[in-house]
Parts: C-alpha cells; sequence; structure tokens
C-alpha cells in the first residue's frame, strides 16, 4: 500500500477516534453542567423547604415539590447526554 | 379498593342521665369518630352548649398526672414493653388507691437522694479541678493565704516572670497551662500586679483546704469514688423498682387516660340543661352493632339514626380500606398528605409501583440480599408503629430489587451465568469488548413507564373531577384532563409519524395524504389543537404548563439513569479491587501479596457498603418523587381528615 494512502487511513482512524472523545466531552458538560444548575437552584428552595417543613410537618409534601422542580434541567442534560453517546 | 371505608353520620340524642352509659358504650366500641360541637355550629344548635366533664374528671386527671410523672422518672415506655398478661380494671382501681401514694414518695425519696449525689459529685469535681494546679506547688495550703503584710499572686501566667524585688516564687509549667504562685511584702503589690497583668496573669483564689493540696485532691477523690458508688445503688433500685412497677404504671397509665377521655368526652357534645346531642361518623358496617348496643345499654331511652351524608359539605374523615400488604403504603401516603373522603385512594397502586420503580433502579441480587438480611433483623428489634412499617417496606423493596436482580443478571455488578432476561445493564468497564449497556431500550422503556404511568394519573384525575366538583366547573375540569392526554398522545403521535425510535411504534410507513403528512401526523395534531383549547377553557393559564408533559415523561429516565449510575459504581469498585488489586497479586503471589489482597478486600467491602447505602437512598428517594411529582401531581387532592375514633386499643388492662 503506497504510504500516502496508509497515512489517510491513520488519519481517519485518527479522527473517528477524536470524535469518540469529543462526544464524551460533550455529554460529560451536558450532566455535569446541568447538575451544577440543578444544585444552584435547588440549594435555595431546600433550605427553605426544610425551614418550612420544621415548623409545619403537614407541608412535606408540597416541600419535596418545590425542591425537586429544577431537577428537570439534570434530566433534560442527561437525556442530551445519552443522545449525543448513543445516536 | 381504591376507596376509604365508607362512612355513616350518627346522630345520638339522648336526656343527661343516659350520657354517662352512653359514652361507656362508645368508647368500648371505639368506632365512634366525633364531630366536635362548636358554640359557632349551625343554627340548628341554637341554644345548646359545650357540655361540661363529668364527675370526677378532675381527680382522675391529678392522679394521672402523678402517674406520668412517675413513669417519666423510670423513663418507662408503653412501645418497649411486654404486655404479658393483661390487668383487671378493678383490681388496678384498688390498687391505686392504696399503692400508688407508697409508689410516689418511695420514688421521690429515690429521685432527691439521686440529685443530692449528683451535686455532691459535681461540688467534689469543682473542688478538685480548683486545687490541681496547686497539687505542684511545694507548700501547705493555709501557708498562701490569711497574711496582712504579705500579697499573694496565685494563677495561671502565659511565661515565667523575674522580679527585681524580694520574694518567693513557684512556677509550675505545663500542657494544659503555666501556673504561679508568688508572694511579695504588700507594698510591693502594684508593682508586681503590672509585671504580672504584662504576662497575661489572672488571680484565682487560694482554697480553703489545709496541708498539701496534693493530699485534699485524693481525699476528694476517694469521697467521688463512694459518691459514684451510691449513684450506682441508687441507679440499681431504681432500675428494680422499674422492673417492679412498669406494669402496674402503664397499667394505670391507660386505665386512667381512658377514665379521662370518657369523663372529657361531653367536651365535645352539645347539650341543653336536660339532654345531650352526640354527632360523629361510624364505619358504615358498624353501625348496626353500635346502635343495638346503645339501646340495650339504655333500654332504648336514647335517639339514634343515619343522618343522610352531604358529600359536598360535610367533611368525612378517611379511614384506609386495603389488604394488609400495603400498610407501608398508607405510610408514603399520610407522609404526602392523606387523601380525602371523596376523591381515590392510589395507595393500593402505590403499593404496587413503588416498590417496583426501586427493584427497576437498584435490579441486583447480591444489594437485594443484603437488604433482605438488614430488614429481617430490623423487624427483631422494631416491631411497632410507624418504624415497623418501614421495616415492611425495606422487605419489600428487597424482594423486588431481587427479582430484577435477576432479570438484569446483575450480582454486586457482576453476571450472573445467564444473559440479562431484560434489557442489559452490563457496562464496558475495564473492558473494551462485549456488548455493553442496552442504552437506547433501557431509556425507551423508562419512558413507556412514564408515558403510561402519567396518563394512568391523568384517568384518575378525570374520576376524581367527576366525583369532587360541581356545577359548571366539574365539566370543565374533567374535559381539561382528557385535553391532557389527548396532548400528551397527540404530541406522541406527532413523534412517531416523523421519526422511527426503537421499541415504538413506528407511524413514518404509513402514506403521506396531505404536505408530506400522514393519517397518523394529522390525527396528533388534531388531538393537539383539542388537547390546548380543552385544558385553556378550564384555566388558560395552565398554558404555561403544556412544555411540563415532555419534562415529566422524561423525568422518569432516571429509573434508567439512577440505576446505571449504580451499576457503574458497582463495576468500579470491582474493577479496582479485584481487577487492580487482588488479581495481579495473585500471578505474582509473595508473603507482601497477601497484605495487598486484604487491602483489595477492604476495598471491595467499602465500595459495596457505600453503593449499597447510595443505591438505597437514591432509589428510595427518586422513585418516591416520581409518585409524588409526577403522578400526584395530576389528580391528588389530599388534605383529609384522619379516622379518629372514640376509644382506644388496650394492651394493659381489661375490664
Amino acid at each position: 500500500m503506497p504510504a500516502e494512502i496508509v497515512a489517510a487511513i491513520t488519519d481517519i482512524e485518527l479522527m473517528k477516534a477524536s470524535q469518540i472523545g469529543m462526544k464524551g466531552i460533550a455529554a460529560a458538560l451536558a450532566v455535569g453542567l446541568t447538575g451544577l444548575g440543578t444544585g444552584v437552584a435547588e440549594m435555595a428552595i431546600g433550605s427553605a423547604a426544610v425551614g418550612a417543613t420544621a415548623e409545619n410537618k403537614d407541608i412535606f409534601g408540597l416541600a419535596l415539590l418545590f425542591t425537586v422542580i429544577p431537577e428537570t434541567i439534570v434530566i433534560f442534560g442527561l437525556v442530551v447526554a445519552l443522545l449525543v453517546l448513543f445516536s | 379498593m381504591l376507596k376509604p371505608r365508607q362512612m355513616s353520620r350518627l346522630f345520638i340524642a339522648a336526656s343527661k342521665d343516659q350520657m354517662e352509659p352512653v359514652i361507656q358504650e362508645l368508647y368500648r366500641h371505639g368506632v365512634f369518630h366525633i364531630e366536635e360541637f362548636t358554640d359557632q355550629a349551625k343554627e340548628e344548635y341554637e341554644g345548646f352548649r359545650i357540655g361540661m366533664p363529668l364527675a370526677g374528671a378532675s381527680e382522675v386527671s391529678s392522679d394521672l398526672l402523678t402517674i406520668r410523672s412517675l413513669t417519666a422518672a423510670y423513663m418507662v415506655k408503653a412501645d418497649d414493653e411486654d404486655p404479658g398478661t393483661r390487668r383487671r380494671t378493678s383490681e388496678i382501681r384498688s390498687l391505686i388507691e392504696r399503692d400508688l401514694p407508697v409508689i410516689e414518695k418511695e420514688t421521690e425519696g429515690l429521685t432527691t437522694m439521686r440529685s443530692r449525689f449528683e451535686t455532691e459529685g459535681k461540688d467534689l469535681e469543682q473542688k478538685i479541678a480548683a486545687l490541681k494546679p496547686f497539687a505542684e506547688i511545694p507548700v501547705d495550703l493555709e501557708l498562701l493565704r490569711g497574711y496582712e503584710s504579705l500579697a499573694v499572686f496565685a494563677g495561671p501566667i502565659a511565661h515565667d516572670v523575674t522580679l527585681e524585688i524580694p520574694h518567693e516564687h513557684f512556677y509550675s509549667p505545663s500542657k494544659a497551662g503555666n501556673f504561679i504562685v508568688i508572694i511579695v511584702p504588700v507594698e510591693y503589690r502594684s508593682q508586681v500586679e503590672k509585671v504580672l497583668g504584662d504576662a497575661m496573669f489572672q488571680q484565682v483564689q487560694v482554697p480553703g483546704e489545709t496541708g498539701p493540696a496534693s493530699v485534699a485532691i485524693s481525699s476528694y477523690q476517694l469521697q467521688i469514688i463512694s459518691v459514684t458508688e451510691q449513684i450506682a445503688a441508687n441507679t440499681a433500685k431504681l432500675e428494680e423498682n422499674r422492673k417492679k412497677y412498669a406494669g402496674f404504671l402503664l397499667a394505670c397509665d391507660e386505665l386512667l387516660t381512658t377514665d379521662v377521655s370518657k369523663a372529657e368526652a361531653p367536651l365535645r357534645f352539645a347539650t341543653t340543661d336536660q339532654s345531650f346531642v352526640a354527632e360523629g361518623w361510624v364505619p358504615v358496617d358498624e353501625v348496626a352493632g353500635l346502635t343495638e348496643a346503645i339501646n340495650r345499654v339504655t333500654k332504648e331511652k336514647c335517639y339514634i339514626t343515619e343522618i343522610p351524608v352531604d358529600l359536598e359539605h360535610d367533611v368525612v374523615p378517611m379511614e384506609y380500606d386495603n389488604p394488609s400488604f400495603s400498610r407501608p403504603a398508607q405510610l408514603i401516603m399520610d407522609t404526602y398528605s392523606r387523601p380525602r373522603y371523596t376523591e381515590i385512594d392510589p395507595t393500593l397502586i402505590i403499593a404496587f409501583v413503588f416498590p417496583l420503580f426501586f427493584g427497576l433502579i437498584l435490579g441486583d441480587v447480591g444489594y437485594g440480599l443484603v437488604l433482605l438480611v438488614l430488614s429481617l433483623v430490623l423487624r427483631r428489634y422494631i416491631k411497632r408503629g410507624d418504624g415497623a412499617q418501614l421495616v415492611n417496606l425495606l422487605t419489600i423493596f428487597a424482594i423486588s430489587t431481587i427479582i430484577f436482580g435477576i432479570l438484569f443478571s446483575e450480582f454486586l455488578g457482576f453476571k450472573l451465568p445467564w444473559e440479562p432476561l431484560i434489557f442489559s445493564r452490563h457496562m464496558n468497564i475495564g473492558t473494551t469488548h462485549g456488548e455493553g449497556a442496552a442504552i437506547p431500550g433501557l431509556l425507551v422503556m423508562s419512558i413507556w413507564i412514564g408515558i403510561l404511568y402519567i396518563t394512568l394519573g391523568r384517568l384518575l384525575g378525570i374520576i376524581n373531577h367527576a366525583r369532587m366538583d360541581h356545577g359548571g366547573h366539574r365539566m370543565k375540569a374533567v374535559l381539561a384532563n382528557v385535553g391532557w392526554i389527548l396532548l400528551m398522545w397527540g404530541l406522541l403521535s406527532m413523534i412517531w409519524s416523523a421519526f422511527p425510535i426503537p421499541f415504538m411504534p413506528d407511524l413514518t410507513v404509513l402514506p403521506p395524504i396531505i404536505a408530506g403528512l400522514n393519517i397518523a401526523a394529522l390525527t396528533g395534531a388534531v388531538m393537539l389543537v383539542l388537547g390546548i383549547l380543552f385544558i385553556a377553557r378550564d384555566n388558560p393559564t395552565e398554558i404555561v404548563e403544556i412544555p411540563s408533559i415532555i419534562s415529566h415523561i422524561l423525568s422518569f429516565a432516571r429509573l434508567v439513569a439512577v440505576g446505571l449510575s449504580s451499576v457503574a459504581i458497582a463495576m468500579v469498585v470491582n474493577l479496582i479491587a479485584i481487577g487492580m488489586i487482588i488479581e495481579p497479586q495473585l500471578q505474582n503471589f509473595t508473603p507482601v501479596s497477601i497484605i495487598i489482597i486484604l487491602v483489595g478486600v477492604l476495598v471491595f467491602i467499602v465500595g459495596h457498603i457505600g453503593n449499597g447505602v447510595l443505591g438505597l437512598i437514591g432509589g428510595g428517594l427518586q422513585s418516591l418523587r416520581l409518585q409524588y411529582v409526577e403522578f400526584f401531581t395530576k389528580f391528588y387532592k389530599g388534605g383529609g381528615i384522619k379516622y379518629n375514633p372514640f376509644g382506644m386499643i388496650r394492651r394493659f388492662t381489661e375490664d
């Protein structure tokens, strides 16, 4: 096989490998950043919810509901990550 | 099923002389949930007042107070004691008269003595603490005080000092703090004070004891030992009494609590000068028995009737009516909020789906077995109350985890000797070949669960609104729920007609009709528009909630995501412990290998314990959240009143 072709094939393989790597980074960013976003959003809600529940135990269900609302963000991140990795 | 226990509203009226027998009978049956009479009640109760307690209520209350203080002193708790044989109430009544003052006096003596000993011990300890710094000073204590011409400085100091004046000087350095004693003629006092002040000196009082401080300390230590012995003897005596009296005290407590609540029952009734009226709720199947019993004891001098229930205005107490295996789920329901009497009781659905979700997340035979053992051990210690229900829940979780572990073919992250019966969750960790996890399949499965579960929630919402709403709003609310279902399925139909998705209907194959859209896309679009119209008709602001359809369905992806992360951690632990630590050592075995292998085993155990705990918390909370947030928000109202019948379950006494 002529040397140029071998070099070209190696280049393509390298490109493929780096594409896989980029996908990995993209997926990690999608989950990681959305996770941070969710964490920041839940921080304030969570402390308020715990305080409110300590005052009145009956609103536990509602407090939990409020606290987990921002979790949607990380779920979207997860779905994006899975789509990036497996499609 | 899916319904609370059916209740009847019972109305009891009689002359006041029948009040006591009626109360006795109501209490004995323990099925009558009293609807409290308040002064500002309805107009048909004009002229009625809140009743007065029965005679003797205050004496019984004061006896009960004594009993409660005694049970507190002995730290007796009803839940910790085995009832054994029940005592007869007549026997206890006579014993209360005779024994209670004696027990009270004895206990008071013991507790007073105990607090005296404790104060004494504390005093001695304080004295020792004050003496301790002087132990290093080689001078008797009486030589350090009582001078007129000499000034004595004693106390902790930062560092030693040198003085240019005639003085006596003792310095004892130590880690806890340096201590100094300086004696100077009184005229140099202010000069010395300045020098000492610079060295952060703090004056302490010279203790009043005589002789060397160390001798005084050891004498006090001897006294402490004797006080401690006395405290121990006192504790032993209290413990002995506790054993002797616990059963009796609990029986008294139960009996007197019964008496007090009977005596105070009239406070919840409506009365006039000559008569009283009690209203309340009784389960339908208990009405006949209760009516007959009251008629018998009052010789038919009592008017009892059932009042028709007005579901729109009456607040009916709610009692669960579910098979016993769903008891733990009732706890889950009560934590959120008890269902109202008129709405669907979803406990049974939760009882099935909650463990199902948990198993789906954790799904590992190894962890399942560990949880099963844990729950069986806990079962021995926690026998009653909410804790026992949590243990039951743990057992159900464990079984569900084992079943899904078999389906997923997982044992602590390893593969069992068969291929996964549903989707594989084994990732390529530590290997580059192998099939890897069937992530698209798992993801679509979780989405399907979401779609079906949310549809179920909306269907229940339709039923609830049809039952609980009234007037024009009823139809709108029902249609809004239909609208949500139409919207979701319409959207799905449009997506399916545009993209082929594995494990979902492929509607792209249908022939296009207009503008490249096929029948599925068109139907979907119509459903979507209809859905939005129905929703907007009920409440236009709900329109902003429409994206929640997607977020709520995708939220079920956590069933897969949390599970996969737990599998990944388990596999990484296995890889580190076995692949990277133990296996290389087994190949080149040297005596040092034994230690390294032990380290590997430790990593394995700690890693799996950590992952197991994470899996229990994560799996439990995530599946709970799916119930509370994604499911309940579709139909559940909550805020029902607990059915709390007059009477109590007696464990220690009998008539």
